[in-house]
């Protein structure tokens, strides 16, 4: 780490639209990056991990500082709406909660004016705490790059830590969530070092609802923070849930396959044994929930 | 606890008065030393570190490094030959031959901004020779191991302190006191266990900052967050070379000390970087990880121990080896260790004593003063020590203690005599307010809940005349002002001090002003602001100078009345007679005297009170021995104890409940030391279950705030008791001992015992972190 | 590297001042507005030390820059009192006794304040949460929260 006191000179720039900002970016890629919230780009800076020549700041743009609930289509998040309105949108409280649920886990309020879930995807760090809830909500980006506009899907979207498919000139502009499957119950559940604040150690994202093609009538989706090099969706362990009644020992056994799904490492938040075992008891307890909301 | 209202206090000692330096913090106008303003022609300075734990240093070029525009001066330890040290003189401002931990400084720039002079850090070239490290106090005690300090020998030290030339060993401390050997024979049980204790820091959330100013002609000014301006003024003075008189050290509120900020560390480097830029003033601000391991750590610590006691409870026999792991320079660490040796008993009376006290030099930051000076280290084993004997002998770890602990008359680890104390006190109201031996059912079936307690001692660790001294003054409108060289760093000594010298002249507290910023030119001395001794010993140089100024306000106008002095007082800022009830207020009396009848002249003169204070009954220790009259000049002792949760599914800890209470013999202002107190237990919380610098291979590997997590309003526990013993101390001023330290001594034990209470695992060491209590639950066949 | 102009309004009064892009919000308050009760504790986002309000919500100004807040609202802690007298919030942390060294008491009130406007009477647990991310290692923070409950009872009697 080599650590300085202000940051690294840079050039500043406020495109006035998402066509000028992309074609900028890949006029220089490499040496330009887009900026929103600041909150992982700026650390990042300052730590000596990034060097950017120009910052292109693309908050104003385009309808990225809205946020738009259609009762039909389902809820559209501009990708510079931050993450404290996110938790107060009465639509995601409604919609999504489990959405806010882990907006709210992240940091502290002041850094939430700032942080965006957007920003949070493209950080794509496993610890990513939004992450999970975007991915069993099945969150699409909508991305503006050098040829217009284009989707991306979460599932292929991570490629390593913070590595994404976003190439030079793509500006992320929304995130995009169907509407949630009818009766659905979720939740995050996440362990620090501290009681709140703190990036996770393990992450565990959960979220069930009533589907007749599963055994048990319910179909259940999961996503792991900080166990692998992205986060993780344990395939094996949602087929379990869906080919198998519903009981403690089924859980377990959901839990046990999640766990065996990871592959974390050991570092100074935690060893790599630990993390499995969280999984293993994180998953248990998620799913354990989960499934007394959906069954009252 | 409310403070008082806004009628003039009368006597206010015992008193919540309101604190003297609050309503500027909460404006923001409060100047901390990095909000001075300095102006443009202020330079800024960056410091070029050693990247390597253990080296030599071949060769260092700065040529292209003073090419750089803007650049102003670049200093290298070729122009430092002085050491510098405040009990060991064992380290040079920069380094000279060798680097000894990374962060070691090597050179440093000023620049006209941070910017430049960061960019010319990366155009030093440094050629370095690796050598072997030492990462453990016990391998490096070793007659194998690479030797980090082969001038040991030639360096300058206290007379208390006796290193080991030729070896890593800067100060070995011993206890021979008894016949350990044949004790261990009566002993009904015997617990023999090890105990590693990791570097932690202070993490003031100011970090260190100083800016240097060096005159012409020599002359030179430094401000900084200091809790030690005259140490620092002679310490700096001492390895340039130069009279202390020359150096002036200005000192605004600190924002957070911790001991971090005692002695010096990085303020020798912008001094030495100024002299190269006569008349500018040069800022060097320490990033916060530079903060976490470049100025001072808490240094780590092996603990071995060994204890016994009779069928009965009764303490026997301990056999204590402690092997501090005191990082590159032990300059200030090697009395850290000698504090934990003489009080290696424990606060207990214990007849067969044996202990070696270890210093060993390390590649690791350099171990310092930390808010309890070895006592939270030593503690944290010692205490678990005493509730395992307990079990084993089949008492209640309360009862055991009340059995064992020091009281009035016990006799020491060093052989002296135990003042009055309040130790047990302490213990009864302690276990009562817990509600010792009753179990309160778990708040979910997935947590186990437990009760732990544990007792402390310390007694202020410096020199044997470490002095205070103090003034007091009088303006014409008959408000005071005193002068003190104690710093103000969040504890509330200016309010006590005001407190103090208000109740020692008979002013109203609102009427008295301190002298800040603390200002060695004008400031009367003061060793350091630290060891929990400033109420104590600054309290008493106050109390003295107030009453040398009463003592000549009250002589004129026994003279100008035709009194004795014995007949008269000063109440509420008014000289009142109680023989002829006559009144005078202080106003213009104070300055201009009074005149005489008959406009014959005048009698008095402005008063100026002077007083000081230094301990004058400290013995030294037999070096064989440690056995002595007088170790130190008082303990102050304490219990804490914690109810708190295991997840069972995390391992994670929850405090539900903290309770603590110490005899500060008189509580100056209670919500002061109460608020000492609570402090204290919430980083001492903290450092139980979540800090540590995480050293491997010399490096920090958790040196931002990112990974190295301190306690957050959300890990507070809701429940925090605070209880005031008072057991007065022979010569505090009130009956006053010290509390700010000892709040943070015996909160690992207490965690940990409750731990054991709950789940009935031990860990070898903090921090308490979740993985590792569930991985030891595992292990135990307590959870699967 | 190049200047950028900014207007921002700073405790209600208007500034114009010129900064590198490179300036975070933190150091423009400090360095060119002489605004120093703002504190820079970690320069990272994680201390809270340098908490100011940024069009009324609390930022930590070391994560933004100065030349995003042209057209900006600030408050910082010199902001908080009117001309005579101090806000409910900076009475009951004195009263409480919630301040010890001070450093981070300025970020502490402006997260504290924040809170009391979008939320006048917040529970215990809410009270933890909003002040999460300002750290202090004076006080261990009871007197801090008990300031702020008082401070929301300040507030409900002024109606």
């Amino acid at each position: 780490m080599n650590t300085h006191p202000t940051l690294p000179e840079f050039d500043y720039l406020r495109p006035r639209t998402l066509a000028e900002a992309s074609e900028f970016l890949s006029r220089h890629p490499g040496e330009a990056r887009p900026f929103m919230g600041g909150t992982d780009v700026l650390v990042r800076m300052r730590d000596g991990f990034l060097t950017p020549r120009f910052l292109v700041d693309v908050k104003g743009l385009d309808g990225m500082n809205e946020l738009r609930f259609d009762p039909r289509a389902g809820l559209t998040l501009g990708a510079a709406f931050c993450m404290n309105r996110v938790i107060a949108s009465a639509e995601v409280r409604t919609h999504y909660p489990l959405l806010a649920e882990a907006c709210r886990s992240v940091a502290s309020y002041p850094l939430r004016t700032r942080a965006t879930v957007v920003g949070n995807l493209c950080n794509a760090s496993p610890a990513g705490d939004t992450i999970g809830a975007c991915l069993v909500l099945e969150g699409v980006l909508h991305v503006h790059g050098v040829h217009g506009p284009r989707q991306e899907r979460l599932g292929s979207f991570f490629l390593g830590p913070g590595k994404t498919t976003l190439e030079a000139g793509d500006v992320v502009t929304a995130i995009h969530f169907p509407l949630p499957p009818k009766g659905c119950a979720g939740v995050y559940l996440k362990l620090g070092r501290n009681q709140l604040s703190d990036l996770s150690i393990v992450g565990v994202t959960a979220l069930g609802y009533p589907d007749s093609t599963c055994l048990s009538g319910y179909r259940f989706r999961l996503a792991m923070a900080s166990v692998a090099p992205v986060p993780l969706v344990p395939v094996e362990a949602e087929r379990h849930l869906a080919s198998h009644p519903i009981t403690p020992e089924s859980l377990r056994e959901a839990a046990q396959l999640a766990a065996d799904a990871c592959s974390p490492i050991d570092d100074v938040r935690g060893s790599a044994r630990y993390r499995r075992l969280m999984v293993r008891n994180l998953s248990a307890m998620a799913l354990a929930r989960v499934w007394n909301r959906l069954t009252g | 606890m409310k403070s008082a209202g806004s009628q003039p206090t009368a006597s206010p000692i015992g008193e919540n008065a309101p604190r003297i330096d609050a309503r500027q913090k909460v404006t923001g106008a409060a100047v901390f030393a990095d909000d001075i303003q300095f102006g443009d022609s202020l330079l800024h300075a960056r410091i070029k570190r050693s990247p390597h734990p253990h080296a030599l240093i071949r060769k260092i070029d700065t040529a292209r490094a003073r090419a750089l525009p803007g650049v102003k001066s670049v200093v290298t330890g070729e122009d430092f030959p002085g050491h510098i040290g405040l009990y060991l003189q064992d380290r040079y401002i920069f380094c000279r031959d060798r680097v000894r931990y990374i962060g070691d400084p090597v050179a440093g720039v000023a620049a006209i901004s941070e910017e430049i002079a960061q960019k010319a850090l990366d155009l030093i070239d440094v050629d370095y020779e690796l050598l072997e490290p030492v990462l453990d106090p016990e391998l490096g005690i070793r007659p194998n191991a690479a030797l980090l300090h082969p001038d040991l020998g030639q360096y300058v030290v206290a007379n208390f302190i006796f290193p080991k030339p030729g070896t890593n060993i800067s100060n070995h401390f011993k206890i021979r006191r008894g016949d350990v050997d044949s004790a261990w024979g009566q002993c009904a049980a015997v617990v023999e266990r090890k105990y590693r204790i990791p570097h932690i820091q202070h993490v003031p959330i100011e970090p260190h900052v100083a800016v240097a100013k060096v005159e012409e002609s020599g002359e030179i000014t430094l401000w900084g967050s200091s809790q030690s301006p005259f140490a620092q003024r002679n310490l700096i003075a001492q390895s340039m070379g130069i009279s202390q008189s020359r150096v002036r050290v200005i000192a605004p509120l600190v924002g957070g000390g911790f001991g971090s900020k005692a002695g010096v560390s990085m303020e020798a480097l912008v001094v030495a970087i100024a002299t190269k830029v006569r008349g500018r003033a040069v800022k060097l601000l320490l990033t916060r990880e530079e903060e976490f391991y470049t100025a001072f750590v808490r240094q780590g610590l092996v603990a071995h121990f060994k204890m016994g006691c009779d069928a009965k409870g009764r303490l026997l026999a301990m056999e204590n080896i402690f092997y501090w792991d005191g990082g590159a320079y032990t300059e200030y660490g090697v009395n850290v260790t000698r504090a934990a040796g003489y009080s290696s008993s424990g606060p207990y009376e214990v007849p067969n004593m044996k202990t070696d006290s270890y210093c060993v030099y390390t590649n690791h930051p350099v171990g310092g003063p930390m808010r309890g000076f070895g006592m939270p280290e030593m503690h944290a084993g010692l205490e678990q020590c005493i509730d395992e004997l307990a079990l084993q002998v089949g008492m209640d770890a309360v009862e055991f203690r009340r059995l064992n602990c020091l009281k009035t008359g016990s006799t020491l680890v060093t052989g002296s005599k135990m003042h009055p104390t309040g130790l047990p006190i302490c213990i009864e109201k302690t276990a009562e307010a817990i509600g010792w031996g009753k179990k309160a059912p778990p708040s979910a079936p997935n947590k186990r809940r437990g009760k732990g307690l544990a007792l402390m001692w310390k007694a202020p660790a410096m020199p044997p005349n470490a002095g205070s001294s103090a003034w007091v003054e009088l303006a014409e409108d008959g408000t005071v002002t005193v002068g003190v060289g104690g710093q103000e760093l969040g504890q509330g000594v200016f309010t006590v001090a005001a407190q103090m010298a208000a109740a020692a002249l008979g002013v109203p507290y609102e009427s008295v002003r301190i002298a800040t910023p603390v200002d060695t030119r004008y400031s009367p001395y003061e060793w350091q602001t630290v060891a929990s001794r400033l109420t104590w010993s600054m309290g008493n140089a106050i109390v003295n100078a107030a009453k040398d100024a009463k003592r000549q306000i009250l002589g004129t106008v026994a003279e100008a009345w035709g009194e004795t002095p014995e007949d008269l007082e000063i109440v509420q800022g008014v000289v009142i007679s109680y023989k002829s009830e006559k009144e005078i207020p202080l106003k213009n009396l104070a300055i201009y005297g009074l005149p005489k009848p008959n406009d014959q002249g005048w009698r008095g003169g402005p008063v100026i009170g002077r007083g000081n204070f230094m301990p004058t009954y400290v013995t030294g220790l037999d070096p064989e021995t440690g056995q002595g009259e007088r170790a130190v000049v008082h303990y102050t002792t304490g219990a804490q104890a914690v109810e708190l949760e295991v997840d069972l599914d995390t391992g994670r800890i929850e405090i539900l409940r903290g309770v603590s209470a110490f005899d500060v013999g008189k509580a100056i202002n209670p919500g002061l030391v109460e608020a000492q107190m609570e402090g204290g237990f919430v980083q001492g919380m903290s450092s139980a279950l979540f800090e540590s610098l995480n050293l491997k291979d010399g490096v920090v590997r958790s040196p931002s705030f990112v990974d190295y997590r301190i306690a957050t309003t959300a890990d507070a526990p809701k429940d925090l008791q605070a209880i005031i013993v008072e057991v007065a101390q022979d010569d505090g001023p009130w009956g006053a001992r010290g509390i700010g330290e000892h709040s943070m001594v015996p909160t690992i034990p207490a965690i940990a015992n409750a731990i054991y209470d709950a789940v009935g695992v031990r860990l070898e060491g903090p921090p308490f972190t979740a993985e590792k209590v569930y991985l030891a639950m595992l292990e135990a066949g307590i959870v699967k | 590297m190049a200047l950028h102009e900014i207007h921002v309004t700073i405790n209600d009064e208007p500034e114009q001042v010129a900064v590198p892009a490179n300036m975070t919000l933190m150091r423009m308050l400090r360095e060119k507005l002489a605004l120093t009760g703002t504190k820079n504790g970690c320069s990272a986002g994680e201390c809270g030390a340098c908490t100011v309000l940024l069009n009324g919500e609390p930022v930590n100004s070391c994560m933004v820059l100065a030349v995003e807040c042209d057209g900006a609202r600030i408050v910082t802690v010199e902001g908080l009192a009117d001309e005579q007298r101090l806000a409910p919030i900076q009475e009951t942390i004195l009263s409480e006794g919630g301040v010890q060294c001070g450093f981070c008491t300025p970020g502490i009130l402006i997260s504290a304040h924040a809170l009391l406007q979008r939320n006048p009477n917040p529970g215990e647990d809410e009270i933890r949460e909003a002040l999460v991310g300002n750290l202090c290692r004076c006080t261990g923070y009871v007197r801090i929260i008990e300031s702020v409950k008082e401070a929301a009872k300040m507030q409900s009697l002024a109606g």
